[in-house]
């Protein structure tokens, strides 16, 4: 057992918080836990002394929210917990952000009317008000670059954002099915170094658990720990991930399930 | 000028015909095809049917609770001896209204009834008052439901605010004074919306919980998005709230529910108290605190139509619950409650009533993504499945087109693997509650929109249950 303590950081769980983000925050904290690593949670609202929490902090979470909520979280975000988050984060502390989470990583967010709402700035991107909502599921094949053992991401997209990336900066992935940062582009999210932004909520980390896995390792790191995960038995996760494949490449197809298997075994998906 | 509307009679003509030849040739959409010919002959075809009634239309509206209540109020006008319509199918899109209407029509393109009493999807709810011009509306709560096709909670109040503001002058709304939401509507003093509101509200404490839920969609102060301080809660964020910051509270309502008293999932008593301070005993066989808000809409409702308490009383006593509303079912000898969940607000609700009211050891949960259902299942992570497993020792099974996302769900809220079991097609899942249902006790599931459709057809199928129709 070790003795293994981290911080994570959600930034504005209660205007942020959305599309089920609460159980992004349950998957940070199951995945550490059964490895006997303590997660403790600690939430940084729009008060004036949450700021002081973000030095102690080893990573950092902010989720999706709704369009009024997202002008007064960046204000906040950017003026007020700008300075302190950014060092952080260059010290190494993973900062994962989803749907609008995602938007305020990036230099800005130009609304339907023409204002613009500042992000900041930590990946190379801006993003535009669209006229309509890019909405259903979205299966993404990973960028290679993160390693990850089984590199087809799945989750719900909800936008009407248009998320335009710098030349230079590299998606989390290329999409297989749905809309993505523009509905064009064929890219989905970005990520650089210990940032990383997307669309896929469901939520993403419980079927992702590849990527809760990335932002633990990157925690340990920042926390000068050795950043190696003990495996864990992800047959659960990888059923739901596998079904939710399937619902995405055959939305209209009555369910037959029986693929993936009835009873509780391991991987299930046969 | 006061000849014939040919176009009127060629709508409502060409919209039966289309409906009954749908109906004969079993192709289903019986419920919204007539409404959508007759309004492309038509366009003003509802607007004119709705003018011929003699009491008027009452549009029910809100995200949980607008079937029932509006079964409720179908059946005291019943009761009251009005001769009442309306769209127990569900069909609540302006083309479902427009149907459901047509149906009721002579042939003079006349509506002989006195009311027609419709149930209107909460985004279609300003242009159905538009067209309509209805005598009353009901404006029961805002949740999220269906994010993927509403978008967002303040996109749906919105639209029912803007549905109050387009109401005739004379008409009346009946508003929940509990949901800080819909109280923010007319809160101010002198506008119309003001004037024609009516707040109902639950008033005894003994009926509230320990708190809001975990994720609870109106914790802000809809005014100026400060914290709302709660007081009490009753359901979802309904209850007694104030914000510290701007002044606004929970508005006095005119109709307050008092004594109310819960069966488990079977029944509730309550006691409606009017502005002038009299006293309605009330017992509904429904269970659960939402559905004492229900009642308490119905009887707002139903007293400014001109009903009597006691029509109300006797109405609600022998009341048939709506679709999928807590229906008893009989499968392989054993008894099960089928109970809709078809969002956060509902599906929390429902697991609230069962870790305190419920005696059963097994309770199915059935997770569908259709397009009815909404595709986006995320919402499944904001309800306190935590709260459950905690509460009681409980075997759940697992179902629908998203079972695996469910089970998941299921292990991280602390059920352990050999409390799930994982039965993806309804009449396994029936199966298993049969298999593991204590006798005597029924056993809940709770479903999503298109799980509670294939349950029903499972149980039809196997002759155990039969067609499922409203009393209308
Ligand atoms: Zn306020």
């Amino acid at each position: 057992m070790s003795s293994t303590r981290l911080v994570l950081g959600w930034l504005y769980p209660r205007e942020m918080n959305l599309y089920g983000d609460r159980g992004n925050v349950l998957a940070l904290t199951h995945r550490a836990e059964r490895r006997g690593l303590h997660l403790e949670v600690v939430m940084i609202g729009l008060e004036a002394e949450a700021a002081s929490l973000i030095p102690a902090c080893s990573g950092f979470f902010i989720g999706g929210g709704q369009d009024l909520d997202q002008v007064t979280v960046a204000e906040d975000l950017v003026g007020r917990k700008g300075p302190s988050l950014t060092t952080a984060i260059s010290k190494g502390a993973p900062l994962l952000g989803v749907c609008a989470g995602f938007q305020l990583l990036g230099s800005h967010y130009l609304t339907q009317e023409g204002t613009s709402i500042p992000g900041l700035g930590l990946l190379p991107m801006h993003t535009v008000a669209g006229s309509e909502r890019l909405v259903g599921n979205l299966l993404v094949e990973a960028d290679p670059g993160l390693g990850l053992r089984a590199p087809l991401l799945v989750g719900f997209e909800n936008h009407s954002g248009r998320t335009e990336l710098a030349p230079g900066v590299t998606p989390l992935g290329r999409v297989v099915r749905g809309g993505g940062n523009t509905g064009h582009s064929g890219f989905e999210g970005a990520w650089c170094g210990n940032v990383l932004g997307t669309y896929l909520h469901g939520p993403l980390l419980p079927k992702n658990p590849q990527l809760a896995d990335w932002w633990l390792g990157a925690a340990l790191a920042c926390a000068g720990e050795d950043p190696e995960l003990a495996e864990l038995d992800d047959s659960l996760e990888e059923a739901a991930r596998v079904e939710a494949i399937a619902r995405t490449m055959h939305p209209d197809r009555a369910p037959r399930l029986r693929l993936l298997g009835r009873g509780l075994g391991p991987r299930g998906a046969g | 000028m006061a000849g014939p509307d040919l176009r009127l009679s060629a709508a409502v003509g060409l919209g039966k015909l289309v409906g009954s030849a749908s109906r004969r040739l079993r192709l289903g959409g019986g419920t919204t095809l007539p409404g959508d010919v007759a309004r492309a002959i038509d366009p003003r075809v509802l607007a004119k049917l709705a003018a011929s009634l003699t009491g008027g239309t009452v549009l029910v509206t809100g995200t949980n609770g607008k079937t029932s209540t509006a079964a409720m109020l179908r059946a005291i006008a019943g009761t009251a001896g009005w001769r009442a319509g309306g769209n127990p199918s569900g069909s609540n899109l302006v083309f479902g209204l427009t149907a459901a209407t047509l149906d009721r029509a002579d042939r003079h393109c006349r509506v002989p009834l006195d009311w027609m009493i419709l149930e209107v999807d909460e985004l279609s709810a300003p242009q159905a008052v538009a067209e309509i011009q209805p005598r009353g509306l009901v404006v029961l709560n805002a949740f999220r439901d269906q994010l993927d096709r509403s978008f967002e909670v303040e996109q749906i109040a919105s639209r029912l605010e803007s549905a109050v503001n387009r109401l005739p002058p004379t008409s009346f709304w009946v508003g929940n004074a509990d949901d800080p939401r819909v109280a923010l509507i007319g809160a101010e003093p002198g506008s119309r919306s003001h004037r024609s509101r009516i707040l109902f509200g639950l008033d005894d404490p003994s009926a509230a919980r320990a708190g809001l839920p975990v994720v609870a969609d109106a914790r802000d102060c809809p005014r100026c998005r400060g914290e709302l301080e709660f007081t009490t809660v009753y359901y979802a964020h309904c209850g007694e709230y104030a914000c510290p910051n701007c002044g606004f509270t929970r508005p006095a309502p005119a109709v307050r529910a008092t004594q109310i008293q819960l069966f488990g999932l079977d029944s509730l008593q309550l006691r409606m108290v009017d502005a002038a301070g009299l006293g309605t005993s009330i017992s509904v066989p429904l269970g659960g605190v939402f559905n004492a808000a229900n009642a308490a809409a119905a009887f707002a409702t139903a007293t400014a139509m001109g009903a009597t308490g006691a029509q109300v009383n006797s109405a609600l006593a022998t009341f048939q619950p709506a679709f999928g509303r807590s229906q008893l079912a009989t499968w392989k000898g054993a008894r099960v409650r089928l109970m809709l969940a078809k969002n956060p607000a509902g599906m929390g609700e429902n697991l609230a009533s069962l870790a305190t009211l419920d005696a059963s050891p097994v309770v199915a949960i059935a997770l569908n993504d259709g397009i009815a259902d909404g595709r986006d299942i995320s919402w499944i992570w904001d309800v306190d499945l935590e709260g459950l497993a905690r509460a009681r020792r409980l075997t759940i099974v697992a179902s629908g087109t998203r079972t695996r996302d469910l089970v998941l769900r299921l292990a991280y809220a602390g059920f352990e693997p050999d409390r799930i079991r994982v039965c993806p097609e309804p009449g396994a899942a029936l199966d298993a509650l049969a298999e593991m249902a204590t006798p005597g006790v029924p056993a809940p599931a709770l479903l999503t929109y298109t799980a509670m459709l294939n349950w029903q057809r499972q149980l039809v199928r196997s002759g155990a249950s039969q067609p499922f129709r409203e009393a209308v």
